[in-house]
């Protein structure tokens, strides 16, 4: 009666029924409720109503677990909104797409303040000071990647000794899902993650090839150097995660590279971001990548270009964001494509 | 007219422009403090003021009174003091290097600052320890002591400690560039640009303190020395046949513009043309005697920055333009009014 199809299709619709209507696995929160964040005690009376967000992975994080409503703005948009995310920010006010003023974000009258990027807070910040929101009675949040501790694995430096993986974006979830008392949905995005990263990783056998990658960012220009990503950004995390690795062998978060490096190092597969950034290079869009990489006359004689093992990536999944895990399965699906992945 | 009568007629005229621009810059500062994003009606910004000051305890929207107090108005008077000490170290520098192009960065310190803030931003020197301006200020005077060494204590002469300032900031731009290209990303790299550009969004009171401090020392010291300043426009010969003791003036004032300069830009980033054109400006208005030019220096200085940090906040809504870009834009028409009008008095 049901085709294999429409069952998943059914499947499909039910998915994030399932997961609203779970029964409550997480206990609610309990206020006040007690957290320390980067070394910063923070009490919360209540969950936040006026959240405004500060980088694009915290307003999407906020998003994912439905929170629009409680949302009064955000600010610093590098790349697109996730699609599926789309309609729920409409709801939100975009206070700017870049930097925002101290002034934009108080008069939003927020009651808690997320941040990504140490520019956007911090005490370096030229935007604002978390101090600045204590003082106020605001609560502030700072992603855990920032924390002085993380230092020498952080991103905010120039290199990064392990290889990156999801725990702190997990962390994030977790914490802010308690913040919101949304803990049933932070849970259930962090296994829906889990998940997702799982299923990625069993389809890995010992069958499946070794893959060397070059995860190109973007160039200024078709004559300059290009940015890489490095060996243990998140770049590299998706090369493991597909069980092959990154032919950029240095600690380097951003490594630059000629395009004499990159045939010297010869990569099996070449990922392509699409970079939505409006700054006017050439070579932030992936097909004027792909366009440049076949019409060299040098480039196009790499393996990778003659056999067209060219794969596309949202360049956002290179930032150690919640992209990454999407840009994981962007590459996964192409290579299947392409026979190289099962 | 005698000689007395003309000097105190003299003092009277400059007395009588020092308090007419005293009183212009607490207006401006006012406007400072009153114009902004957010709508506050004018009522609550004077009760904001004076429930600080502890003359009224009128009950305020906690909003309101912090982005009056802690934010406009503590950025409405560190810029004046930076306006204050970027204009008088261009006029100090000015008349040391007996050069019309000199001004603060001259002796390569925002260079050798550039460095020292991408060697923490980037590098991670200091591993979170070490705070960007603390690193900026190190770097700022990294790039003096080579110039120092250069000119041999400055007393190389005008034209060689000038040189010595662009072989510094031209090692300290390449080191910064090298660091950046070497460590940074993309988006590094603008933060980079974002910082040096110079803005006063992440300043507060603190900040002024430091700021005063150092900018009233700062002309103290320069003051004291106004005369001997006067002396240096003939020559260091002619300094010396007055009994001025050349060098030990010269190092002292190259390293108090230095030390100005680099508190400057390690808290608020490079601000260009304050430097360059508000002592020109001021010559234009009261004359070369540097008993006259440098008050007049600090307070146009003052009020000319007060008013750029304005137009920058509002000028783009929701975003903060650099704060170079509107001194350059706001500088240059007000300057080539002066400078025209100097040539038609000729």
């Amino acid at each position: 009666m049901f085709s294999v199809k429409s069952v998943s299709a059914l499947c499909g619709l039910m998915l994030p029924l399932a997961l609203s209507l779970t029964p409550a696995q997480a206990a609610a929160t309990v206020y006040p409720l007690q957290l320390t964040n980067c070394g910063v005690e923070l009490t919360f009376e209540k969950a936040p109503e006026r959240a405004v967000t500060l980088g694009q992975n915290s307003a999407e994080i906020l998003l994912l677990l439905g929170l629009e409503d409680s949302m009064a703005g955000t600010a610093f948009w590098p790349s697109e909104i996730l699609p599926e995310l789309a309609e729920a920010n409409e709801k939100v006010k975009r206070l700017s797409q870049e930097i925002p003023t101290l002034e934009s974000i108080l008069a939003e009258r927020p009651d808690f303040v997320a941040a990504q990027l140490a520019h956007l807070l911090g005490p370096e910040s030229k935007v604002a000071k978390r101090e600045d929101f204590a003082n106020l009675g605001i609560n502030s949040y700072v992603s855990p990647t920032l924390c002085t501790a993380n230092h020498d694995t952080g991103d905010v430096h120039g290199a990064r000794a392990e290889l990156w993986n999801m725990d702190q974006l997990y962390q994030e979830i977790d914490e802010l899902s308690q913040i919101f008392d949304v803990q049933d949905r932070g849970q259930a995005l962090i296994a829906d993650f889990k998940a997702r990263e799982a299923a990625l990783r069993a389809r890995v056998s010992d069958e499946t090839a070794d893959l060397s990658y070059a995860f190109w960012f973007s160039s200024p220009s078709p004559e300059a150097d290009a940015y890489l990503g490095g060996k243990n950004g998140s770049s590299g995390f998706i090369a493991d995660l597909l069980g092959g690795h990154n032919v950029i062998q240095t600690e380097v978060e951003w490594p630059t590279v000629s395009w004499e490096g990159i045939m010297a190092a010869n990569p099996d597969v070449i990922v392509v971001g699409q970079v939505a950034l409006t700054r006017g290079w050439e070579l932030d869009n992936a097909e004027n990548k792909i366009a440049f990489l076949k019409a060299d006359p040098a480039i196009s004689q790499l393996e990778a270009v003659k056999q067209n093992r060219l794969v596309v990536m949202d360049a956002q999944a290179m930032n150690p964001t919640i992209r990454t895990i999407y840009g994981a399965e962007q590459v996964a699906a192409q290579l299947e494509e392409l026979g190289l992945f099962k | 007219m005698t000689t007395l009568q003309r000097y105190f007629g003299e003092q009277a005229g400059l007395g009588l422009f020092l308090l007419i621009s005293t009183v212009l810059l607490l207006l401006a500062v006012a406007a400072g403090t009153g114009i902004g994003e957010m709508p506050i009606p004018l009522d609550t910004i004077f009760f904001a003021v004076t429930n600080k000051f502890g003359w009224t305890a009128i009950e305020l929207d906690p909003i309101h009174q912090s982005v009056i107090w802690d934010y406009r108005l503590s950025r409405a008077l560190v810029a004046a003091c930076c306006g204050a000490g970027l204009a008088l170290c261009g006029a100090i520098l000015q008349s040391l290097l007996r050069n019309a192009l000199a001004e603060p960065y001259v002796l390569g310190v925002s260079a050798g600052a550039s460095t020292g803030a991408v060697s923490i931003m980037i590098l991670g020197v200091g591993s979170g320890a070490v705070t960007l301006s603390a690193g900026a200020f190190a770097g700022a005077l990294c790039s003096f002591i080579f110039v120092a060494l250069l000119s041999d204590g400055a007393r190389a002469g005008a034209g060689k400690t000038i040189l010595a300032g662009v072989a510094a900031s031209q090692l300290f731009n390449a080191l910064t560039s090298y660091i950046v290209s070497t460590s940074g990303n993309a988006q590094q790299a603008r933060d980079v640009m974002f910082w040096l550009l110079g803005s006063f969004g992440g300043v507060r009171w603190p900040e002024f303190q430091l700021a005063l401090v150092v900018v009233v020392i700062g002309f103290l010291v320069c003051m004291y020395f106004a005369k001997a300043l006067d002396a240096f426009a003939f020559g260091d010969d002619a300094a010396a046949s007055l009994g001025i003791p050349v060098d030990a003036v010269r190092v002292i004032l190259f390293a108090v513009t230095a030390l100005l300069t680099a508190a400057i830009v390690s808290m608020v980033g490079s601000i260009g043309f304050v430097g360059l054109v508000v002592p020109h400006a001021a010559r234009f208005i009261v004359g070369p005697s540097h008993m006259r030019l440098l008050p007049t220096c600090v307070v146009t200085g003052a009020i000319f920055l007060v008013l750029a940090d304005i137009v920058s906040r509002i000028i783009l809504p929701q975003q903060v333009l650099p704060i170079g870009v509107v001194t350059a834009l706001v500088g240059v028409p007000f300057f080539s009014v002066i400078l025209y009008r100097s040539q038609r008095a000729k």
